[in-house]
């Protein structure tokens, strides 16, 4: 799964700057946190200001040698490996409305279909994890679920 | 040495109700260690959730996830023996010897004496959890804010020098978790830190809404990009009964793994994967004169397995009496501890000896069943490697889901755990590990409140974290640690020197 080793430096190298961004964008929200008092001599706005310094050195340190990194997929598994959480973001919103049992259907279904299930048994595999997990939730172990709203 | 609170812990773990569920999280650690790729963290993260939904007091949750934790060790060694791929990090050194002595038909056998030692493993940490606890609680009483900051940078230093090849990626990730770590509202203070105007996040990041999106979501997608890469299940198990005679070959063996695994343990910011490698390389030191390691050698074999279990326990010894988890794992619980406001220290054995008796009786109760477990339906275990992943990974989907939104119900919290998960799954590609942006994690709050209470007691003088004697100790460990890897590449890089001229 690795990639050649220029290619992997250079992603390597673009997560790192990626991070150090996320450094600096930390370490000015961090000295801009509004407070009334601070009963402490560092206050709130300290803390964050020093990790971003300590990220920020620590980026640099790694993008002089980001070390192996793994190939990032192309073309159909990327495409896969971006249904997945597509699929979990459905499911979250059609959570509440729709139902657990009917988001955890349309996700298992989608899931158990990427990961090559042929279409009658992704169907079979999902009518029964979410009729099994609605069971085993709701009535076993007694945790909340949303049964929906669209269906009363 | 007082040893009350043990005795106390047994009537806790004796109940049938904590039986129950350490027999239930012997089970399902054991399911979810054999699952390769899918180690005790997961399992742990995917279960903690529910254990709290369901209102279980906190001994009892703790002595669930303390049965799924070493469960995990034990299942772990199944997938390395019948499929060459690890169960979870400590397991794959297992796979060395473990796999080849599969491979010539003696499956059986290789799962039988790994069952033998991770038992000896778990017990001989069990009973160094139950003496040194008490002993590092006694020790630990004495620290006040200042040294608590001090241990915190030690056990960065320790993580950043032994975890992970690259000590430059763990620190990142250490600092990651901090940075998290700072969301929310700020007590002291009361100023809302990086919560964009989100309520959600005015309590902060939750906990298990982080470790479910670094660990499950990001694993799934992981598994997928993974699957194309077919393994081999070896269905021949063979004998089923270990050879008095490999027995008596691997005691030495298995008992110097205990003693590598349960002191590695307790070492802060370790792990199982550590504990094995070193047992394994130190085992092949003193015993392969044959040149066998590597080929089906039973040392091979039950060395790191005795390791990883002894420091499944040794890793409690620091996270139970110094609120500094020894491992991944221990982060976990320690987020678990906390989510029961339940703050581990040096206190913690006296003010909440259900809590910790409970959970090192646990442990010794717990490898028993194990073992039990392990031995006659060792067949069952194996047979879970066949469960394919279009099976597999909604599952654990499902089981995210649930855990995140059964904790509030809240939509948000998932959406949260999503993203988290992507950005995991990117970041393991990129290889950075998980384990140090929990530990910065579960350690930030606590770390940044002891500075500002040390630098409070002192007006502002940095001095006081270098005054005690304590904290003198902990930044010279802290140092040494910091400066091995450094040490260890020079070493290296002169022996190769030496070998080219």
């Amino acid at each position: 799964m690795s990639d050649t080793p220029s290619s992997s430096s250079l992603v390597g190298r673009i997560g790192g700057l990626l991070m150090l961004a996320l450094a600096i964008a930390y370490g000015i929200g961090g000295s801009q946190i509004e407070y009334a008092f601070a009963s402490d001599p560092l206050g709130p706005r300290v803390v964050p200001v020093l990790l971003a310094i300590i990220l920020a050195a620590l980026c640099l340190l790694y993008l002089k040698s980001p070390g192996s990194t793994e190939a990032f997929p192309k073309g159909q598994l990327l495409v896969k490996i971006a249904a997945v959480p597509l699929l979990l973001f459905t499911s979250a919103l059609l959570l509440e409305p729709a139902g657990f049992a009917v988001s955890i259907f349309l996700l298992t279904l989608g899931v158990g279909w990427i990961f090559g299930a042929p279409l009658r048994l992704a169907v079979v595999g999902a009518v029964g994890q979410a009729a099994l997990w609605w069971f085993v939730f709701s009535y076993l172990l007694d945790v909340y679920l949303p049964a929906g709203r669209l269906f009363g | 040495m007082n040893l009350d609170y043990l005795w106390n812990g047994f009537t806790v773990a004796l109940t049938m109700q904590n039986l129950l569920i350490g027999l239930v999280g012997c089970f399902i650690g054991t399911l979810v260690g054999a699952l390769p790729a899918i180690g005790p963290i997961n399992g742990i993260a995917l279960l903690l959730p529910i254990a709290y939904t369901m209102g279980l007091p906190a001994e009892s949750t703790m002595i669930l996830l303390a049965a799924v934790y070493c469960g995990a060790e034990y299942g772990g060694r199944i997938s390395s023996i019948l499929l060459n791929v690890p169960g979870d990090a400590g397991a794959v050194m297992t796979a060395l010897d473990g796999n080849p002595m599969a491979r010539q038909g003696r499956a059986g056998e290789a799962l039988m004496l790994s069952g033998l030692s991770s038992f000896v493993g778990g017990v001989f940490g069990a009973v160094g959890l139950a003496l040194f606890a008490p002993l590092l609680a006694g020790l630990a009483i004495g620290f006040g804010p200042a040294e608590y900051f001090v241990l915190m940078v030690f056990a960065f230093a320790t993580l950043g020098s032994m975890v992970g090849s690259q000590p430059v990626k763990t620190l990142i990730g250490c600092t990651l978790g901090l940075m998290l770590a700072t969301v929310g509202l700020d007590a002291t203070s009361g100023a809302y830190r990086f919560t964009f105007n989100e309520p959600e996040l005015g309590d902060g990041i939750e906990f298990v809404v982080l470790v479910i999106g670094l660990f499950s979501v990001s694993e799934a997608l992981l598994i997928l990009e993974h699957q194309a890469s077919g393994v081999t299940v070896i269905r021949e198990l063979g004998r089923m009964t270990a050879r008095l005679d490999d027995i008596r070959k691997s005691i030495g063996a298995t008992l110097r793994g205990s003693v590598i695994g349960f002191i590695v343990g307790v070492l802060p910011g370790t792990g199982a994967s550590v504990s094995s490698a070193v047992s394994y390389t130190t085992e092949k030191r003193i015993s392969d004169t044959e040149g066998t390691f590597g080929k089906g050698d039973v040392r091979g074999l039950t060395a790191p397995e005795a390791a990883n279990n002894a420091t499944a326990c040794g890793a409690f010894v620091p996270m139970l009496t110094l609120g500094v988890p020894g491992s991944g794992t221990t982060a976990v619980m320690l987020g678990a501890l906390m989510l029961y406001n339940i703050q581990p220290g040096p206190m913690l054995i006296t003010e909440r000896p259900e809590v910790v008796g409970g959970l090192v009786a646990s442990l010794f109760i717990g490898n028993v069943l194990l073992l039990l477990l392990n031995l006659p339906l060792v067949n069952i275990f194996a047979r879970v490697l066949t469960v394919p992943n279009w099976l597999l990974v909604p599952g654990i989907l499902v089981l995210s889901i649930v855990g995140v939104y059964s904790t509030h119900a809240s939509v948000f919290s998932i959406l949260l755990m999503l993203g988290i998960g992507v950005i995991g799954w990117m970041l393991r590609k990129a290889g950075f590990d998980m384990a140090p942006i929990i530990l910065g994690f579960v350690l930030g709050h606590v770390m940044e409140v002891n500075l500002r209470n040390a630098l409070a007691i002192s007006g502002g003088d940095i001095s006081i974290l270098f005054q005690s004697k304590i904290s003198i100790i902990l930044w010279i460990l802290a140092g040494a640690m910091a400066v091995m890897p450094l040490l260890v590449g020079w070493r290296k890089a002169k022996r190769m020197k030496t070998a080219t001229s």
